[in-house]
């Protein structure tokens, strides 16, 4: 019997790296999705099961016994690509078995595995999917992901995976962040409707930024991107006055020229009596006319410039894999000693005394039955118990251990509480119920 | 005694190098060393050094020197908390560092008494007027802080200044704090230390010199301070006025230090 068709820790399912954008977003499971997927999961005889879905990812970690709950996860994820067979899901997806699956799941919420690098979101998402699945996870899996948001907090101090910022739009944060300090409550003002300057104003709204105003020359678009941000739409003309005012402006037009400059702004900048603006400029070409930083208070930043500060931080945190890579195997060797462990001792104890007292019994009603044995022959019947007891229980306590040294004693538990009738759990103390 | 003081002013003084070591190390290309250790080193030599001033009076340049030093760490500490980061350590650490060693370099030996004894209008006096010194530079480093930062930013550079020096509005917060409470804790200061002379040691024993630049320093530091609270100036003029203040500060005394040399007094 190979290891993997055990009893057993998996992972399976797709990632950014597996499958383009389009199909993860199809294979993602909201929050009132994950109870009924993994139900299913459960019912194809899975012992515990915590379903990690993101934009980047979805993945079931499960404990179990193989085929038929790994079967039924490629099924319900294929059910969701209209255009393929069920089952075709697992064309996008990876399995991964045991240790490496824990190693996976503490590369995961390390960020070691994310699109950007390092990047800190995905401790929270991991978090979330344990308490979603809390009540399906088993004692395995919550200590696995309580773990694993461990790992994601000693990578996070122990080195700088996590430091700087690896995207345009997380710089364009920390940009205004180096001006503003706390940027809760700042305003903003974005010009043109332009994807990227949604996706950083979104950033900033993360951040508690207010984007009160969304100014472009087609007022529709405007008013589309103004509804999903809160904030007013009006056109670029009456945008003007209101850079007396904001705190931060996302400029992004398809306008071939500078459309900020400072014939329209600086007058009014003046009014700003020395109160910093922060102008990010994400358009190519530039909307902003490079003048309007004389004013003392105004800083100016191009894509460039965002880019740059994003490369840095990437850089960064390449320079900290290896260190983030050697917490992640020392953890997986921690969790790995613990699972191949877990409660192979009590059970082995409870198993020769549960032995030894059917041994003890029988002995008592042979004896009983053979009352005219002298006392050396009753001893040495006793003597003779002890040594079959013994000898039987060598080889299966022997493999106990085995199993247990090798990862492997959880599913030889299962077999053994199974054939043996043993009652204890033997999780009992060890991972949150 | 002696032999005591100065031993436990060269552990913190060991302790301060070794924290200011490490907090300018990423400037050298070299790796963070973690907060928790750049914050426990000055704690601990904090706390060496609170022992070592226990054994001192605090007369003389020496000991005045050696408690501006202490001041200076404890407000460093304190803005690491308001600032998220260790940004004020960078120029704080190396300027506690240097007062420390010139503390001793000055001389430190206990025993020495105030003309007027020792009582609560001179422990105040001392206390008020080392804070409010240690304030003023604090102010005076959360200026420098700006100004470098603001720079940067304007130049679009993002390198170590950019990546380990806190925001620009949070350094105007710190140099407001510092330099409005800095300065009424320094006036306090010396008014105590007028009245303490003219009840307890028999009058006042200055010359006009120090009186005229004094009123000097008072003036242009009030000045920092009125532009602050009354004019509104905040960020890069609020910065060069509290740096031209403490600057008034530091010239004034260096050069009655140098005309008047007296080893009693420390201002």
């Amino acid at each position: 019997m190979s290891g993997h068709e055990e009893v057993g820790i998996k992972v399976l399912g797709v990632n950014h790296r597996t499958a383009p954008l389009e199909v993860r977003e199809r294979f993602a499971h909201g929050a009132h999705e994950v109870p009924g997927a993994l139900a299913r999961v459960m019912a194809a005889g899975a012992k515990g099961g915590v379903l990690l879905s993101t934009c980047n990812r979805t993945e079931f970690y499960l404990v179990a016994d193989d085929e038929p709950a790994v079967e039924t996860v490629w099924a319900l994820l294929g059910e969701r690509l209209p255009s393929s067979p069920a089952g075709g899901a697992h064309e996008y997806g990876y399995i991964e078995r045991d240790r490496e699956a824990v190693r996976h799941l503490y590369r995961v919420s390390s960020g070691l595995d994310s699109m950007i690098l390092g990047e800190s979101q995905i401790q929270g998402q991991v978090r979330d999917a344990w308490e979603a699945s809390r009540a399906q996870a088993g004692p395995v899996l919550h200590r696995l992901f309580q773990t694993a948001l461990h790992v994601g907090s000693r990578v996070r101090t122990e080195t700088a995976l996590g430091m700087g910022t690896a995207s345009a739009a997380s710089a364009a944060v920390a940009v205004a962040g180096k001006i503003f300090g706390d940027l809760v409550g700042r305003s903003a003002l974005i010009l043109g409707a332009g994807d990227m300057a949604e996706l950083a104003a979104t950033c900033l709204t993360n951040e508690g930024v207010q984007v009160t105003l969304v100014a472009n020359r087609t007022q529709e678009r405007a008013r589309a991107i103004a509804e999903r941000l809160g904030a007013r739409a009006l056109s670029l003309e009456e945008a003007w006055p209101h850079f007396a005012t904001t705190d931060i402006a996302l400029c992004s037009t398809a306008a071939p020229h500078a459309v900020v400059t400072w014939e329209r702004v600086g007058h009014v900048i003046a009014g700003r009596r020395g109160r910093p603006l922060c102008i990010l400029d994400l358009a190519v070409p530039r909307d902003v006319d490079p003048a309007v930083t004389q004013m003392e208070n105004v800083f100016l930043y191009d894509v460039d410039d965002l880019q740059t500060v994003a490369a840095q931080a990437t850089a960064r945190r390449r320079d900290e894999i290896p260190a983030a890579e050697r917490i992640v195997e020392e953890e997986t060797d921690l969790f790995w000693a613990w699972y191949g462990g877990l409660g192979v001792v009590p059970a082995i104890k409870e198993f020769r005394s549960r032995m030894d007292e059917l041994r003890a019994a029988e002995l008592e009603r042979a004896l009983r039955q053979l009352g005219h044995l002298a006392p050396e022959d009753r001893a040495r019947i006793e003597h003779l118990s002890q040594a079959l007891l013994t000898k039987f229980l060598h080889e299966p306590t022997l493999a106990l251990k085995q199993a247990a040294e090798e990862g492997r004693g959880y599913g030889l538990l299962e077999a053994l509480r199974r054939l043996f009738g043993l009652g204890r759990d033997p999780d009992e103390g060890g991972p949150p119920a | 005694m002696r032999a005591v003081i100065l031993t436990l002013h060269l552990i913190a003084l060991a302790l301060y190098g070794l924290a200011t070591a490490l907090t300018l190390a990423p400037f050298m290309g070299l790796r963070s060393a973690p907060r928790a250790i750049t914050i426990a080193l000055p704690c601990a030599g904090a706390a060496v050094h609170v022992v070592a001033l226990s054994r001192l009076t605090l007369v003389g340049l020496g000991p005045a020197l050696s408690m501006l030093a202490l001041c200076l760490v404890l407000l460093q500490l304190a803005s690491e908390r308001l600032l998220r980061g260790s940004a004020v350590s960078f120029f704080a650490g190396p300027l506690a560092t240097g007062l420390v060693g010139l503390a001793i370099l000055s001389g430190l030996a206990p025993g020495a008494e105030p003309s007027g004894g020792r009582n609560v209008w001179f422990i105040l006096h001392v206390a008020l007027s080392v804070m409010g010194l240690a304030l003023l530079a604090l102010a005076f480093i959360a200026a420098a802080l700006y100004l470098l930062q603001f720079r940067e930013l304007k130049a679009r550079r993002f390198g170590q200044v950019f990546q380990l020096f806190p925001p620009l509005e949070r350094l105007d917060q710190l140099n407001r704090f510092a330099l409005v409470g800095g300065f009424p804790a320094l006036t306090l200061g010396v008014l105590l230390a007028l009245g303490y002379a003219a009840r307890f040691a028999g009058g006042l024993h200055v010359g006009k010199a120090q009186i005229v630049w004094g009123v000097f320093t008072w003036v242009v530091l009030g000045w920092a301070v009125w532009v602050r609270l009354v004019r509104h100036w905040a960020g890069r003029r609020a910065a060069f006025a509290s740096i031209a203040g403490f600057s008034a500060v530091l010239l004034v005394y260096v050069a009655l230090k140098l005309a008047q040399p007296g080893a009693e007094r420390f201002l």
